[in-house]
């Protein structure tokens, strides 16, 4: 395996690269800092970094402003809060008005295990895709977040950035470049497509492996534009295998399984697909991982949809 | 406008700057009116309270404060204006239009399919508005982050904010309020139209936000009250703010909902009503009467201190 390297270090190193290259990227934090990684940039570009503190409603309106004024603000808190406390704020001064805010949303999914539900954040890819105009990634290690943090700064428009608190190794081959609405295929295969997104990359191609190991040829693939998610991303690998399952750290309403199955519905029918994630309820405090396997995101669970779904087909 | 017109933002005096003021109070009437023929024409139910009060406030903004270009509305020099409370903006049409941001043959089709005249303000679709708002309480953050953003450049331009005092009820209102004052932020300056009710009625005992001028001095903000109908009393209330160092300001200008047209002025509450024939014509009977009276000089010394 390759060098693990956290996700969040790696974006709190590029957001010092792009600081540096281009000085209308300025950093808003709501009292995160040290938690956001965000700490660097204040000391490589003094007076570009404001800790607003605990006010997290303010952290779309005063970038909305900001990015209205030229700047290309970065906000950061964690996911929970950076979406769901200013939904409304992010809806009407960002989305609405188009202005070019890029959000950061931290320790995303069940990455807080143990800070329990009011710190989860399950919901936040459903409430951002169904916003207009709004572009959701979430990078599977740290290299694609080094690569989204790059091209956001030069995109114009509102972005949000899923962060999950992970130490992961690089998932992608030799010369990869991240481009936005293509989804990146990790490992080929022909009986079923395993659809992930974040550090969960990594548990799909483990479990490809260990399938592999009982004569079932599983396709990878890593989904980090979440939107938009144009159909022939999906409908390619749909047609190359028999059927498929999708892997994310999220509501299954409204994340990647919803955006999959929307287009599987239309485009791909006959074609069964499983969608694993949190099914539709409020957490409970541990350990991550621990979470993660209780809620049906092990990998025997995966190894257990995908035997029941070749059954069918 | 005249050749009586002062240099932008000074503070107006009756003795020197009667003949401007003259100007800018038929303007105000002209705004009315427009306003008036807007809601009427289109059958669209408006706030009129709440349109009427801040006639004055948006005029002086628009005729001798703010430093904008009407042909040129995205010059990166000028002063930002943001509308806070979104719903006022029928009368922030009507002074941009006034002012030359854009035809007012837009009016034909206000709030209608296709219109660059939506129902709340939309930076993408009107010349010169700087800020989409319409949800209540977040213009000011919006504004606290242009104004960031100029001390950033060590610009020169300010940026001015509209609050409503209903929707001074907003608690992001007073976060954003705490960050300008943690930021020092001395290039914006916000005026809340203090007309003591909100869509629902008298704020009195119910959700009363006093004592305002408290709150905003605790909050760190340099605070000046006006009467906000009086354009000499605004502008000296306005020049004071704008020279303050190290902290923002905020005008408090007292209002009447619904100001110039009786029967609105005495609404007992939501005033968000569609104008009968009658209506519609008492309405420019009065703005007749007040235009006629401005022009024969016969309303100076009746302005309505508070």
């Amino acid at each position: 395996m390759a060098e693990m390297k956290d996700i969040t270090t790696a974006y709190s190193e590029a957001l010092v690269e792009i600081g540096l290259a281009d000085p209308r990227v300025v950093v808003l934090d709501a009292d995160l800092p040290d938690s956001c990684k965000t700490e660097p940039f204040y000391k490589a570009c003094p007076g570009r970094a404001i800790d607003l503190g605990v006010a997290e409603q303010s952290l779309p309106t005063v970038a909305a402003g900001l990015a209205l004024a030229g700047k290309i603000p970065f906000y950061n808190t964690f996911a929970v809060f950076a979406v769901g406390r200013s939904f409304d704020m992010i809806r009407l001064s960002i989305a609405y008005a188009r202005a070019n805010v890029k959000i950061i949303g931290h320790a995303a999914g069940l990455s807080l295990g143990y800070a329990g539900p009011s710190h989860h954040a399950l919901e936040d890819v459903a409430m951002m895709r169904a916003l207009p105009n709004v572009v959701v990634l979430q990078p599977a290690d740290a290299e694609e977040c080094r690569q989204m943090v790059w091209w956001m700064k030069d995109y114009v428009g509102p972005v949000y950035l899923r962060l999950m608190r992970a130490t992961v190794p690089n998932v992608h081959a030799e010369g990869w470049r991240f481009e936005v609405g293509k989804t990146e295929l990790l490992r080929e295969g022909s009986d079923v497509t395993l659809y992930s997104t974040g550090d969960l990359c990594v548990n799909a191609l483990r479990v490809a492996e260990m399938l592999a190991g009982e004569g079932i040829s599983a396709r990878v693939v890593n989904v980090s534009t979440l939107k938009p998610l144009p159909p022939e991303e999906i409908i390619r690998h749909a047609e190359l295998t028999r059927c498929g399952v999708t892997l994310e750290d999220h509501n299954i309403i409204g994340g990647l399984g919803s955006a999959v199955a929307e287009i599987y519905a239309e485009f791909a029918p006959g074609k069964p697909l499983r969608r694993l994630g949190i099914r539709d309820m409020f957490t409970e405090s541990d350990d991550c991982e621990v979470l993660r396997d209780h809620y049906g995101l092990a990998d025997a669970d995966v190894v257990a949809a995908v035997h029941s779904l070749l059954d069918k087909t | 406008m005249t050749e009586n017109r002062p240099p932008l933002k000074t503070p107006l005096v009756p003795e020197r700057d009667q003949a401007f003021v003259r100007e800018l109070k038929l303007k105000a009437v002209m705004v009315r009116k427009q306003i008036v023929e807007m809601g009427h024409h289109s059958r669209i139910r408006l706030h009129y309270g709440a349109l009427m009060g801040m006639v004055e406030m948006v005029t002086l903004l628009y005729f001798h404060w703010l430093n904008v270009r009407p042909d040129d509305p995205n010059w990166p020099e000028r002063d930002r204006f943001v509308l806070s409370k979104g719903h006022g903006v029928p009368s922030l049409y009507a002074v941009l239009a006034e002012r030359g941001f854009f035809s007012k043959k837009h009016f034909d089709n206000f709030r209608r399919f296709g219109s660059i005249l939506q129902g709340h303000p939309d930076r993408l679709k009107t010349p010169g508005i700087e800020a989409s708002s319409g949800s209540l309480g977040q213009g000011l953050g919006v504004a606290c982050g242009m104004a960031l953003a100029a001390k950033l450049d060590g610009a020169s331009w300010r940026t001015y904010c509209l609050v409503g005092d209903g929707e001074c009820n907003e608690g992001s209102i007073w976060e954003a309020a705490m960050i300008a004052g943690n930021q020092h932020l001395d290039h914006l300056v916000v005026l809340v139209d203090r007309n003591r009710k909100s869509s629902y009625g008298p704020m009195a005992g119910r959700n009363d936000i006093e004592p305002l001028v408290d709150k905003w001095r605790a909050f760190g903000w340099a605070v000046f009250e006006a009467d906000g109908h009086d354009f000499y009393d605004l502008s000296q209330a306005m020049a004071r703010a704008d020279v303050v160092e190290g902290r923002p300001s905020v005008v408090i200008c007292h209002t009447i909902k619904g100001k110039g047209i009786p029967f609105v002025e005495n609404y007992p509450a939501k005033p968000n009503i569609l104008l009968t024939e009658e209506q519609y014509r008492e309405c420019l009977d009065v703005l007749n009467r007040t235009e006629e009276a401005i022009r024969s000089g016969r309303d100076e010394g009746h302005h309505d201190r508070l």
